[in-house]
């Protein structure tokens, strides 16, 4: 196998390599006569990216036999490609035979010297095959690229995912996003409890579709994806370098979402190559937290028979799969694991919305059961429901956190210890609720 | 026959004054590779040589021709030598230059307890004044002894930031780098190999700009380790390199690997004035490596 590109495509080779850097470590190429494929997935096997070019992107391109492939490590292209590529007359990557042990790289450049690379191939590529039918994501979202990353600029650099809750545009839906008028879409930084418990800052952005992005397709429900925003922007970075705009398909929580780049319709160069890029999303929805304090409030207002229990859960939950947070999350709404596994029977108790009921049973499939507790959490859950009407989900996670924080009983010497406890974890929440009797 | 202490404060081995603190700057950068560095300094009639040293494979040394200076006045019997902390000297020098100007110094040796004097003596108002300690030398600079290779120079010149570049790149491979010159085509080949290979070919005839000069009457090929080689380039100032001067590169006999750089040190302002016809040569200091090759006998 055999190409050679220069100019404006080696630029977008260039871009491709970076922007695949960031996503995975191992660069996988398939070659057939017909177009060049790389791809490159994560460690943690979330992200998936594949970019394709016809035989048409290269000055030249040969293929001996219906197909080549080989696997090489990312980082030695990228030091290959440290050479900036405004000084490259032109490259070309062979690969001598379909067993050859390394690809060999050579730049010509205009400064008349010729560089040389020969990268080992991988033993073993780790061959992936994905293909998601564009199709059958029924919301989608078109977006220009310096608009998003705008948007994006308004959390924290740091922030590793984020939310984003796709509402109807028609519909006015009964929670907060109908205090905030016509602006259907709500981006939210997500923090995960189970690191560290620290979730300093929280931020939310509601957005107006019709002023920020170019297209946005969504109907029914509100739905919400969390997925890592690191990917995000590699992919950011590289429509934006393309000129292209991003489109995002997505479905709902637990479904992959789905990016490509949407070009202009005069752009020539785009129907020869194509790229995209595949995110998990988190399993569990984000969209309602507001029933979840009550096992903080429970502990609290309990003595120590309950607040023991509730001690307890924590730390069983925390032996779980650390990983797996979402698991945590939705035990921790269930007031407190009892309900987990019946949630359809306890849900009457929850009191106030009934839509986010009916996505909490399909939540609480996924979660184990905790130990059983007693009603009093269950209780004082509803009760905390109607207060938690609209809670701000930095609340919540003020709650969940002095829960975390309390996992070991001996922690429960006296009230007055939790107290501490709370003040101690966030200035957040303003009236703890922990005087309240179920 | 050694230089007298200063028990005559009127007779000094050396007062110089020089007119661009910055271009010595520059000069003694180049061969700043590590932080902690000892260096033996020189002086005689010709000119101040300062030459630093590593574990006996690599040696660099810095010319600073008396033609340099504004004011040369040079006093001693012999040669004097004394050992000085190379980092110490440039961040001192450095604190004499301000960006943007000419600033002109004076250097005396030896101050009353050997030490070498540095005097600000272009402003008015101020002045800035330091002492740097120096030590007795324990042992001569080790002679490097560069022969030529055969009866004819193996030598090509290419163009200080391609060089820079070249080696640059070849960081990825590391650890030893082959340095091969061929007659026909005339070429300079430098390849390193590791978990990957690297091959970059600097061709004589590719381009007019890349080898300015190339002489090769026999093909050659020898190895040398790749952090020596890193060192001669990595630390040129970005002003340097830009200049873009041609730094040659000659092999000698047994593969020893000879780098020489040209940093200008001539005044950075009024340049209208130095361009008539007039850029003495002089104000040019020269830097030159000495790498020994990782097999003597290779070829």
């Amino acid at each position: 196998m055999e190409f050679s590109i220069s100019g404006n495509a080696l630029k977008t080779f260039a871009r491709s390599i970076i922007c695949l850097a960031r996503v995975g470590n191992e660069l996988v190429v398939q070659a057939s006569p017909t177009q060049l494929g790389l791809h490159a997935l994560n460690a943690s096997r979330s992200a998936f990216q594949y970019i394709t070019f016809q035989s048409s992107f290269f000055d030249a391109y040969a293929v001996t036999g219906p197909q080549a492939h080989f696997s090489v490590l990312l980082k030695a292209v990228c030091s290959v490609l440290r050479t900036p590529v405004a000084s490259i007359d032109h490259m070309s990557v062979q690969l001598p035979d379909h067993d050859a042990s390394k690809v060999k790289w050579t730049m010509e450049c205009y400064s008349g010297m010729k560089k040389t690379y020969w990268i080992t191939c991988n033993v073993e590529p780790d061959i992936q095959q994905l293909s998601l039918d564009r199709s059958r994501f029924p919301s989608s979202l078109v977006v220009h690229p310096r608009n998003l990353s705008k948007l994006l600029g308004n959390f924290q650099s740091s922030l590793q995912e984020i939310t984003i809750i796709a509402t109807d545009q028609t519909s006015f839906p009964s929670d907060a996003a109908s205090e905030i008028g016509g602006k259907a879409v709500e981006f939210r930084s997500y923090v995960d409890p189970t690191k560290d418990g620290e979730a300093l800052l929280h931020t939310q952005l509601w957005i107006d579709p019709s002023e920020e992005f170019l297209q946005y397709t969504h109907a029914g429900d509100p739905i919400d994806i969390t997925f890592s925003l690191k990917e995000l922007k590699a992919f950011l970075s590289f429509c934006e370098g393309c000129e292209a705009d991003i489109h995002l398909f997505f479905e709902k929580s637990g479904e992959p979402i789905l990016m490509a780049p949407k070009f202009g319709v005069g752009d020539g160069s785009s129907s020869s190559f194509d790229a995209t890029l595949v995110l998990a999303t988190m399993l569990v929805s984000q969209l309602h937290e507001g029933v979840q304090p009550e096992p903080a409030e429970a502990a609290n207002s309990a003595g120590g028979h309950a607040a023991e229990q509730v001690g307890s859960e924590p730390q069983e939950r925390s032996r779980q799969n650390a990983s797996d947070h979402t698991r945590v999350w939705s035990e921790l709404s269930a007031g407190t694991g009892t309900k987990s596994v019946n949630g359809s029977v306890e849900r009457p108790q929850a009191q106030g919305q009934p839509d986010f009921n009916s996505q909490r049973i399909r939540d609480m499939n996924i979660s184990k059961g905790g130990p059983a507790g007693d009603n009093a959490p269950g209780a004082s859950n509803s009760q905390h429901l109607t207060q938690m009407d609209h809670a701000e989900g930095s609340r919540v996670r003020a709650a969940n956190n002095q829960s975390f924080s309390q996992r070991h009983p001996s922690n429960w010497v006296d009230d007055a210890s939790e107290d501490e406890d709370e003040d101690e974890d966030e200035g957040v929440e303003a009236t703890p609720p922990h005087n309240e009797d179920y | 026959m050694s230089s007298s202490p200063a028990i005559e404060p009127y007779t000094l081995d050396l007062v110089c004054q020089l007119d661009n603190v910055q271009g010595m700057v520059d000069a003694l950068a180049c061969v700043r590779w590590k932080r902690q560095q000892d260096a033996l300094v020189e002086l005689s009639e010709h000119g101040i040589v300062l030459i630093v040293e590593e574990s006996g494979c690599l040696q660099a040394k810095v010319y600073l021709q008396r033609e340099l200076f504004t004011k040369y006045e040079y006093g001693a019997e012999g040669r004097p030598k004394f050992g000085i902390s190379l980092g110490l000297l440039v961040d001192c020098l450095n604190t004499f230059s301000s960006p943007g100007h000419s600033n002109t110094i004076e250097i005396k040796y030896p101050g009353p307890d050997m030490e070498l004097l540095l005097k600000s003596v272009d402003t008015l108002n101020s002045c800035i004044y330091s002492e740097i300690r120096t030590r007795i030398p324990e042992t001569n600079a080790w002679d490097y002894n560069f022969e030529q290779a055969g009866t004819a120079p193996l030598t090509f010149t290419v163009k200080s930031s391609a060089l820079k570049e070249a080696i640059d790149d070849l960081e990825w491979p590391g650890s030893i780098l082959q340095i091969s010159l061929q007659k026909s085509p005339p070429c300079v080949t430098f390849r390193g190999e590791g978990h990957g290979d690297l091959q970059i070919d600097f061709m004589y005839y590719a381009n007019t700009d890349l080898l300015l000069a190339f002489h090769c009457d026999t093909d050659v090929s020898y190895g040398y380790k790749y952090k020596f080689l890193k060192a001669t380039t990595a630390n040129i100032p970005g002003n340097v390199v830009r200049e873009n001067r041609g730094s040659k590169l000659t092999i000698g006999r047994g593969g020893m690997l000879k780098v020489q750089h040209l940093v200008s040190v001539a005044k950075a302002i009024a340049p209208q004035v130095e361009s008539a016809g007039y850029q003495p040569p002089s104000r040019i200091a020269y830097i030159e490596f000495f790498v020994k090759p990782e097999e003597p006998a290779d070829d």
